[in-house]
């Protein structure tokens, strides 16, 4: 079986991403709360969660392409 | 870690102004992402909002050639109605991506400027002010930049119509102040 290559890689334009999930949490979180502390943990958890659902969806469109 | 007021040290919890919010700061951050609540006195973040809304807004134009925030007049093109019989201007009927990109404030105007004096159609000159930014490229431009292999003049427009709705979000933090939820604590029997 010849494996592809991870789409992260193979498409460039996934490297625009962190920037994006970046600017959404903070503003997200600033629109929440006031005080900075808060504001930073806020953004922390939905730029993980951000990063880990479309994770979950990155890795499940790589396995589709495994498949023969 | 928890946010709820039975969590937070009670010097975290600050005594909330309400008289700072209001209409005038929600118009400011309209006008221009942050301005609002540097104006309400809410420095810090007045900033953040300035530099992440307007940083996403102009990364998206750059992806996309600076050539994706438009507003076409398609005067020629059929008019689409919605439910009910509401009828919607050609001009978003036809980019519906500018619905989005308009709450960005003052950044999106020159594409109305450019929808109102010139018409895509027929050739017009370049404005001796704004040339041709925010003009509606021509078709064969369009078709150029929508076939590059890579993508990035959809994946900027997406990230200009998400600075948009954030800043809709500015603007409610700037009119209400922070949406908090922070549950009561239970009284003491």
């Amino acid at each position: 079986m010849e494996l592809a290559m991870p789409p992260i890689i193979a498409a460039g334009y996934y490297w625009h991403l962190p920037f994006l999930i970046l600017v959404i949490s903070l503003v997200y979180s600033a629109t929440r709360h006031d005080d900075w502390k808060i504001i930073i943990i806020e953004a922390y958890r939905w730029g993980v969660r951000m990063l880990s659902f479309l994770g979950m969806i990155g890795l499940f469109l790589y396995i589709i392409t495994l498949l023969p | 870690m928890n946010l709820t007021d039975e969590n937070l040290p009670e010097s975290k919890i600050a005594p909330v102004n309400y008289s700072i919010y209001g209409i005038p700061g929600a118009i400011l951050s309209y006008l221009v992402p942050g301005l609002g609540q540097i104006l309400q006195g809410r420095i810090g973040k007045g900033l953040l909002f300035f530099f992440c809304v307007n940083g996403l807004f102009y990364y998206g134009m750059m992806l996309g050639q600076w050539s994706n925030v438009y507003l076409p007049r398609a005067k020629n093109l059929p008019s689409i109605s919605l439910p009910f019989n509401l009828k919607i201007p050609n001009c978003i009927a036809y980019r519906m991506q500018y619905a989005g990109q308009f709450w960005i404030g003052i950044s999106a105007w020159p594409a109305i400027y450019q929808n109102y004096e010139y018409d895509e159609e027929s050739d017009p000159p370049l404005d001796p002010y704004l040339g041709k930014y925010q003009r509606t490229p021509p078709e064969t431009e369009l078709n150029l930049l929508q076939n590059r292999s890579d993508r990035s003049w959809d994946l900027g427009w997406v990230y200009t119509v998400i600075a948009g709705v954030l800043n809709i979000m500015v603007i409610y933090d700037a009119l209400m102040g922070p949406v908090v939820f922070i549950q009561e604590k239970p009284k003491a029997k």
